[in-house]
């Protein structure tokens, strides 16, 4: 130990996580995206009312899991591209979600070394409709149906692949996502709270919230 | 006020004068300093930020390679593996490089999606950029690039962490397969494996070619026959392998992609018969 | 030029007292000089061709190409100073992949288009530098579509159905006006951008010529590549019966 090199070790030890449980799926209009509320330091929780769930562009957004702080300072930056992109489009064009998932991936792929952070970006447009790419820790990039993540998901993958139906009705798909994340929740004690969702279609973003006595299971 | 330092003041000086302590209480005011208070010790061996030489997250097992006759045939599976979980089952490892190239990647998968990007670029500009109707990159190319870039890497002690078979031509048009892994090491075989494979394959494959020069006389059906065997062998025993794989023929018809094939003839009544330890014979 | 020897034409990061910049004016001259180069957007794609000069026998046919890629999806063709092109076109590749290296996907052609303005621009505000000798017709399709833009030593650039610059431009512009661009397709623009460079090059008679022809539609997957040489040579005669038709008819 020297007056120069600081030691931080410890900064990274005590941190702030998202232990969560997260997903989206696309339905027959677009996509929507579902997150619990729950942010822990070790077993203490640090807030119970989390938004996990972040705007990046109209209508793209991503789940967020892994460091709350890697996750927020990566999503801020990815926010900041997309400004710098939309403004150099067309005024009746709107960024596509595997612009936006690609960027994830490449601030995720580029400091592998320093971030936790698992992500799943989904957002709706124009030219595609509902979209949904994983960006897991590691900084891979993985386009598909529907993405579950975050420590609970490891209880809903049997569940999920079961019950998931191409092209499903909003109320259909909002139900899925609400069973999922409730069992996931349930098992889960890094998960917990209230379940958070967004809908993402032409009409733009509608937010959804459930509180924990609506969906005990 | 102005102090004039004494010189009986400096010989008291309290400062300590090392440049990486510069400006702290001498130990011998308050004792030495409690390196435990705040977690404030400095353990050399996990010291960060710049931690290169991570370790893969999402991963793709072996990538099996034979030469024949008329080409090569390659084969690899479609999982990308989490730990134990088999997260993604829908990976594409083998990939297309030019027209006449194939190569197939097991290890990390975010890196291997980097290689991608990375020999999409070199096509561009070598297939691309002024082509006057020459096909100017083969497989030697290909492979000789690929062992720079991981070397490279490797040299900065930020690998690609990732084994990889090349498949194609050389330059006299004979069949060209050769390995490359994240240390940059490379050797060229009639047989190749990655992975598990290198364990569970390489020996069923060089009982179809014993000898390195004997690829000439293979049939592509047999060919075929000797991976879809060892694919079933690394089905039956690797824990990350899936049941369902790419098989790709390089040969002078072009490249051939066949996707989705089934490990078939699969054996597994004869679990009935074994109850028990198994060490009672039934 | 009636400004010649006012001394406001020896550098570019002057103005005339009138409001011009003599440098990118004489640049403009260096372009009327070169060969004609066209540039057609039809509903399908792009086509771009040009008059290749051959100024030595010794050339061999067939190489030296002309008309180069900037991505899989964009081609370009200029008159003027060719080494000055060839830099432009690197520009363009590095502007490309670096798009790419951040998103992932193939750049835009528009997008494309803003950068190399700006580059190009830069060339007209400093003393030390000339503005670039070329005119260059930039072609390709991205998701909205085929483009088609032609960007001057100014660094301005428009967007156009049929664009044409050299020697042979008047001509080549006032053939191009003619045709529907909305309804054409890739495979009759090919046969009409033969014939029209065949025309413009009457400008430039004393000189031979080889025809160059490449082509980006939906039918190339988006590729920007030479036509076929079968089909150039079809092209090629095609051109030719016409000079055979004049001919005739002045006979």
């Amino acid at each position: 130990m020297n007056g120069i090199s600081v030691d931080i070790n410890h900064l990274k030890k005590g941190e702030v996580s998202m232990g969560t449980s997260i997903m989206a799926v696309t339905f027959k209009d677009g996509v929507i995206l579902g997150a619990d509320s729950r942010t822990t330091t070790g077993s203490y929780i640090a807030n119970r009312v989390t938004d996990k769930l972040t705007q990046i562009h109209d209508t793209i957004y991503c789940c967020r899991s892994g460091s709350a702080a890697d996750t927020q300072a990566v999503a801020d930056m990815v926010k900041y591209y997309m400004q710098m992109y939309a403004s150099q489009l067309p005024i009746d064009e709107k960024p596509t979600t595997s612009v936006v998932a690609n960027i994830f991936q490449e601030v995720c792929y580029n400091n592998k070394d320093n971030l936790t952070a698992g992500i799943i970006c989904a957002g709706y447009d124009d030219k595609v409709g509902g979209s949904v790419y994983s960006i897991p820790i590691g900084g891979s990039i993985h386009k598909q149906d529907y993405a579950i993540a975050g420590s609970g998901s490891g209880f809903i993958y049997g569940w999920c692949n079961e019950n998931y139906k191409p092209n499903m009705e909003k109320d259909e798909c909002v139900q899925f996502i609400k069973t999922a994340l409730s069992e996931a929740m349930k098992w889960d004690g890094s998960s917990g709270g209230v379940v958070r969702m967004v809908i993402l279609d032409k009409n733009g973003v509608e937010r959804l919230i459930y509180y924990p006595h609506e969906i005990k299971v | 006020m102005v102090t004039v330092r004494s010189e009986s003041n400096l010989k008291n000086a309290t400062m300590n004068h090392d440049p990486f302590a510069w400006g702290r209480p001498d130990d011998n005011v308050y004792g030495k300093y409690n390196q435990s208070i705040a977690q404030a010790k400095n353990n050399e061996l996990d010291a960060f930020p710049k931690m290169h030489t991570q370790q893969p997250i999402i991963t793709g097992t072996s990538v099996l390679g034979i030469k024949y006759k008329n080409g090569i045939i390659m084969a690899a599976d479609n999982i990308g593996s989490y730990g134990s979980l088999l997260r993604f089952s829908n990976i594409e490892r083998i990939i297309k490089v030019g027209s006449e190239t194939v190569v197939g990647v097991s290890g990390d998968i975010s890196d291997f999606q980097q290689l991608e990007r990375i020999l999409e670029e070199l096509v561009i500009s070598e297939e691309n950029y002024d082509n006057q109707g020459e096909n100017n990159l083969r497989a030697p190319h290909v492979h000789e690039y690929l062992t720079r870039v991981l070397y490279n890497r490797r040299n900065k002690m930020n690998p690609l962490w990732n084994s990889i078979i090349v498949g194609g031509f050389d330059n006299d048009k004979t069949p060209f397969l050769k390995y490359i892994d994240l240390l940059g090491v490379t050797y060229g075989s009639s047989t190749l494996a990655t992975g598990f494979g290198s364990y569970l394959a390489i020996p069923l494959l060089r009982k179809l070619i014993p000898d390195d020069k004997d690829y000439s006389n293979i049939e592509e059906e047999d060919a075929k026959k000797v991976i879809q065997e060892c694919m079933r062998v690394l089905f039956y025993r690797d824990a990350r392998s899936g049941e369902k794989f790419t098989l790709v023929t390089v040969n002078d018809e072009g490249v051939k992609f066949e996707k989705d094939v089934e490990v078939t003839g699969q054996s597994w009544e004869f679990a009935k018969n074994l109850v028990g330890y198994g060490s009672k014979q039934l | 030029m009636s400004s010649i020897g006012t001394g406001y034409d020896l550098s570019n990061s002057v103005f005339s007292p009138d409001g011009r910049n003599f440098q990118v004016e004489y640049a403009m001259k260096a372009v009327e000089n070169g060969g004609t180069s066209i540039g057609i957007k039809c509903k399908d794609g792009i086509v771009l061709a040009c008059e290749k000069i051959i100024n030595s026998k010794l050339l061999v046919p067939g190489k030296n190409k002309r008309i180069q890629t900037i991505d899989n999806h964009i081609g370009v063709v200029y008159s003027g100073l060719l080494p000055d092109g060839r830099h432009f076109v690197n520009r363009g590749r590095d502007e490309a992949q670096s798009f790419k290296s951040i998103y992932k996907n193939s750049i835009p052609v528009p997008y494309l288009m803003d950068r190399l303005g700006i580059y190009v621009q830069n060339y007209t505000c400093y003393n030390s530098v000339r503005p670039f000798g070329i005119v260059s017709i930039v072609g390709g399709i991205d998701e909205n579509g085929p483009h088609l833009y032609m960007i001057e030593p100014s660094g301005s650039y428009w967007g156009y159905s049929g664009a044409a610059t050299g020697k042979g431009r008047q001509t080549a512009k006032s053939e191009l006006e003619k045709l529907d661009f909305e309804n054409l397709t890739v495979a009759e623009a090919v046969k009409i951008a033969g014939k029209i460079i065949n025309q413009a090059h009457e400008d430039n008679k004393d000189k031979d010529y080889e025809l160059e022809i490449s082509w980006c539609s939906y039918d190339t997957k988006g590729k920007h590549e030479f036509i076929p040489d079968d089909l150039l040579q079809e092209v090629l005669k095609l051109s030719q019966e016409d000079d055979d038709e004049d001919d005739e008819m002045e006979s």
